[in-house]
């Protein structure tokens, strides 16, 4: 673990170039293509709410900011895990040519995803002003959140890193399974009132996306105060999986060049 | 006279490739049952020293491990066997498709190798207007790399790891870069580096030529196992006669 710490801050120039360059090509590339850090989930936001509002006729109150709460967090948490099981292969030319630790790449693709978080947040903080949801001092709590899910989404992307390199078809079974996981988050429906008593409390508990998803709407929709106990201990479970992933990696990543 | 100090020790060098290909997960459910793993021996017991600030090339047939050695050396294998020793010397690799990428521009992809390679990043800043002239790239500078013709690329990876020098360089082949001008350059810069008497550099090429030029001594890999050391000269003629040797058969 203190070589884990000893690479970040030895790589972690490199990681935050890395991703400024990145979000740079990406708007030099395409006039159009830092728009879409907005557009994609204000479009997603517009289908959910029509599906849910008109087709299934349930009411929400503030629904289009619970949805909009819902969706960054699992873009994000799906971009950096998702992102990583081909993050070797993506790098192969680096990988071939010097030493670096391999969870640096995951480190500065992380980096990508989390501003492009922080832009969609600003959208959070318009549409809660055109809808008008009252605002409590429960919004402080924001970053706390935040580094939870973002620890449990480094820490389980570590570990896919690893497998990614070796298991070629893992992508589609990652695919699959976050499928049913996004179904499972509560993005654009609401656990506790749409699922019968002891599942909703296992889903919203047992699953870390929808867990902070609801502690988002909490302190932003509703003004309750989130449940630091279940944030402290899905925190640690992130440092554990964490710790686990870097520990396979540091054990083969000396291999990985043979593999890929 | 000068004592002289190893700049690399390499101990009883073993590499293996462990049927480590990919598969799919079916493959891999399967692989519990019949614990078959193909084992592949790249290098299979090297041993040698390499004395600060000399140039070493490094011959043999293709396949018989001479870019294994290389890479080993770099530390982008780990050895299975056997140590590799390089005494806190800084390492870089030169090699063939350099690791660029492709959507960055070649300046933001000059910084992100030398930050890679261990430099801080004024230092990088500081050295960026000689890589850039030196590559002879102009404006194509601040387009992405994939716009590059193949020459182009070649010439920025060799600018950048002749540039930004480290204690030890290894050069895998790239010694016949871009036209005949920018090869008479890059052959001129390697006799500046060569000259530098704190400058280890290991020189994997086919070209006898090269090696004849550059090499104060040679090491002759065959097989995975080490043939010959010693002075340019003999070790390129013993070499060469066994190379026809194969002709013949």
């Amino acid at each position: 673990m203190k070589r884990f710490f000893t690479n970040i801050t030895k790589y972690y120039k490199y990681a935050v170039y890395q991703a400024k360059a990145e979000l740079k090509s990406e708007i030099v590339n395409s006039y159009l293509n830092w728009m879409w850090w907005f557009l994609d989930p204000i479009c997603y936001m517009l289908i959910y709410t029509f599906i849910v509002e008109i087709v299934f006729r349930t009411t929400e109150p503030y629904f289009p900011v619970f949805v909009f709460l819902g969706l960054t967090a699992w873009d994000l948490f799906n971009r950096i895990v998702m992102g990583s099981v081909k993050t070797v292969k993506n790098n192969v030319g680096i990988i071939n040519k010097v030493y670096v630790p391999k969870y640096v790449f995951l480190f500065s693709k992380s980096l990508v995803f989390l501003f492009k978080y922080i832009i969609s947040f600003i959208i959070t903080i318009a549409l809660m002003i055109i809808f008008q949801v009252p605002v409590t001092l429960q919004v402080l709590n924001f970053p706390l959140i935040l580094i939870c899910l973002y620890t449990v989404a480094f820490g389980c992307g570590t570990i896919l890193l690893h497998f990614g390199v070796f298991v070629e078809d893992l992508s589609n079974i990652t695919n699959i399974l976050f499928r049913l996981l996004f179904y499972f988050s509560g993005i654009f429906y609401n656990i506790s009132t749409r699922i019968p008593k002891p599942f909703a409390t296992i889903m919203l508990i047992g699953n870390p996306i929808a867990f902070c998803i609801n502690q988002f709407r909490k302190i932003f929709i509703y003004g309750s105060a989130p449940n630091y106990i279940g944030l402290l201990l899905w925190f640690l479970v992130g440092c554990g999986l964490t710790a686990i992933g870097v520990k396979l990696i540091h054990k083969y990543e000396s291999s990985y060049a043979k593999v890929v | 006279m000068k004592n002289s100090v190893n700049a690399i020790e390499v101990k009883n060098l073993h590499i293996k490739y462990r049927g480590l290909k990919k598969m799919s997960i079916k493959q891999s459910i399967a692989k519990f049952k019949f614990n078959r793993v193909e084992v592949f021996e790249a290098l299979k017991g090297i041993s040698f020293n390499v004395e600060k600030g000399k140039i070493v090339g490094i011959i043999g047939k293709n396949g018989s491990g001479k870019s294994t050695l290389l890479r080993a050396v770099a530390g982008i294998f780990a050895p299975d066997e056997g140590k590799i020793d390089l005494k806190g010397n800084s390492v870089s690799l030169m090699s063939i498709g350099a690791g660029f990428q492709n959507k960055l521009t070649g300046f933001e992809n000059i910084i992100l190798s030398g930050l890679l390679l261990g430099f801080s990043e004024e230092e990088i800043r500081k050295r960026i207007p000689e890589i850039i002239e030196f590559s002879e790239l102009g404006d194509f500078i601040y387009k992405p790399v994939r716009t590059y013709s193949s020459g182009m690329y070649s010439k920025l990876a060799f600018s950048i790891t002749a540039i930004l020098e480290t204690d030890i360089m290894l050069i895998d082949e790239v010694l016949s870069v871009g036209d005949i001008h920018f090869k008479e350059k890059s052959g001129k810069k390697m006799q500046e580096i060569i000259k530098d008497e704190n400058k280890t550099v290991l020189i994997v090429s086919h070209s006898m030529s090269t090696i004849k030029d550059l090499c104060d001594e040679v090491i002759w890999i065959n097989d995975g196992l080490l043939m010959e050391r010693g002075d340019t000269k003999t070790v390129t003629k013993h070499y060469e006669e066994y190379m026809k040797g194969l002709d013949k058969k």
